[in-house]
């Protein structure tokens, strides 16, 4: 125990002795890493305004002429039972023609002498959204159904926002993965200049008796520090980032973007883990 | 403890050691002399396995050449302590710390390293030396501490490839007291150095190498 807290002193010390070159790497990984973080936060942000979408949007189930608002009832009771269907409100013959009245100012009664508009229902979904594949079953089962006459779903808005959903995930991960390289370029780049500058100590350690995991663990405690520290920066540049685009959002939408702690630990846990493989990857090729 | 079996190493531009075959014994004090250039570093770097014989053997602490694995150098070395003629301090750190190096690698406890350090540091006279920097000290007291460092970890022989090379005569000659000190006490020392006066009048066992033949001499 007291070796292995020894170790990590000692990597925490001599970042602490390269101050210039520790800072500079924490500096252009913070930078670097917080267009991921963005990336990241705006992805998170759209995948929840798709999955509002999803949940919000109503799936409206229109029936015949012919349909009473009894029947009516009960096929919509008939339809709430289905999996994945989540609540349904049945607007009748004469809520439609107040919804009507409500909407064009006119009542219908004036305009033609009978009441055209059908019963229908809105039914909505699970609240944890679904896929439109998930959906399209739920919507040709209804349409199936004895008395409907036609199913209304936004299938078309859903998809556009699914779409650029998809083409966002792609190129925050094209950019995160080309980022998260660099990083592991610059860790190692900066644990290499550490060696270079430390070959007394490690000729003087080898000396003594130390073994080689001995000699290596201090630098790759260095490359995790280096890269944790990083991350932090990154996550506090995105902070700033996400409240400088939510007070210009302010002015044109009440969408706000949302700050996902989950995202920023998995930045951080990732950021760790590359720079283990960037410092590895040093070690491996100067002290073995 | 360390046996020469018609060992060799030879490299370009040296004449490294060649065909070496004696034996030393445990808190024997012997002293290797010849030239520069004859080939003693090399001989201690043969005892610390740093350079491994290409022909015939050296045996030290019950570790062969013919069979040690590179892992186990690292242990054979904690039983070696070595001292340069340029102290191979590490400038950024005290001299408590340059100490206590040898102790972490072997992973003693904070305390058993704090008890270990002031007693050596203590019994050498740098207790009040203990928080400087190296280039805060004499030639003579940095010696003195790669001295400390070489024995805190209770080794069987000290290897010092010429100790006084870079000392007045004054703190040459207290180098080979502390040195003889350490012999007393039982452990082995061997001593390379091609400062012949400074040792002709002493009672060691001498081997004089010259072109990387080492023979016995009666000094």
């Amino acid at each position: 125990m007291d070796k292995f807290i020894y170790l990590l002193m000692e990597g925490y010390r001599s970042l602490w002795r390269a101050k210039l070159s520790t800072f500079s790497s924490i500096a252009t990984i913070g930078v670097t890493l917080s267009f991921v973080g963005f990336g990241a936060m705006a992805t998170s942000n759209l995948a929840r305004l798709a999955n509002e979408s999803r949940t919000d949007y109503a799936i409206e189930v229109f029936f015949t002429q012919l349909t009473t608002d009894s029947e009516a009832q009960e096929i919509m009771n008939e339809i709430k039972s289905m999996d994945r269907v989540r609540e349904g409100v049945l607007i009748t013959k004469q809520e439609a023609a107040e919804i009507f009245q409500k909407e064009f100012g006119e009542n219908i009664y004036d305009l033609l002498d009978d009441n055209p508009l059908p019963t229908s229902c809105k039914i909505k979904l699970e609240e944890s959204g679904l896929e439109p594949a998930e959906i399209e079953p739920v919507v040709k089962a209804i349409e199936a159904m004895d008395k409907v006459e036609k199913v209304s779903y936004p299938a078309k808005a859903i998809t556009l926002i699914e779409s650029y959903f998809q083409g966002m995930l792609s190129v925050v991960a094209l950019i995160s993965m080309a980022i998260l390289m660099g990083t592991t370029v610059l860790v190692s780049n900066t644990i290499r200049l550490t060696i270079f500058s430390r070959k007394d100590l490690i000729r003087i350690l080898k000396l003594v008796g130390a073994t080689d995991r001995f000699v290596k663990i201090p630098f790759i405690v260095e490359g995790i520090i280096v890269g944790i520290a990083g991350g932090v920066l990154s996550s506090l540049l995105t902070y700033l980032f996400i409240r400088t685009a939510n007070s210009f959002l302010m002015l044109f939408t009440p969408y706000q973007l949302i700050w996902d702690w989950r995202v920023i630990i998995l930045l951080i846990l990732v950021v760790a883990l590359f720079s283990i493989l960037g410092s590895r990857k040093a070690v491996k090729k100067l002290l073995t | 403890m360390i046996r020469f079996s018609n060992a060799t190493f030879s490299f370009k531009g040296s004449a490294g050691v060649s065909d070496a075959t004696f034996s030393v014994d445990e808190g024997e004090f012997i002293c290797i002399i010849g030239p520069t250039g004859a080939g003693k570093t090399t001989l201690l770097r043969m005892i610390y396995m740093d350079a491994i014989p290409q022909e015939g053997s050296v045996e030290v602490a019950g570790f062969s050449s013919d069979k040690i694995r590179s892992k186990q150098i690292a242990l054979l070395r904690r039983k070696v302590g070595m001292v340069f003629q340029d102290f191979e301090l590490l400038d950024d750190r005290s001299v408590f710390e340059n100490v206590a190096l040898p102790l972490h690698v072997i992973g003693m406890s904070r305390e058993d390293v704090h008890s270990k350090v002031d007693g050596v540091l203590d019994k050498l006279g740098l207790t009040e030396k203990s928080h400087n920097l190296p280039h805060q000290l004499s030639g003579g007291e940095q010696q003195i501490v790669s001295l400390a460092r070489a024995i805190v970890k209770d080794p069987v022989v000290v290897l010092a490839d010429e100790p006084t090379g870079n000392l007045d005569p004054a703190a040459s000659f207290k180098i080979l007291k502390l040195l003889e000190a350490i012999q007393e006490s039982g452990t082995a020392v061997l001593m390379a150095t091609h400062n012949y006066n400074l040792v002709k009048d002493r009672n060691y066992r001498f081997f004089e190498i010259i072109k990387g033949q080492v023979r016995a001499s009666s000094g």
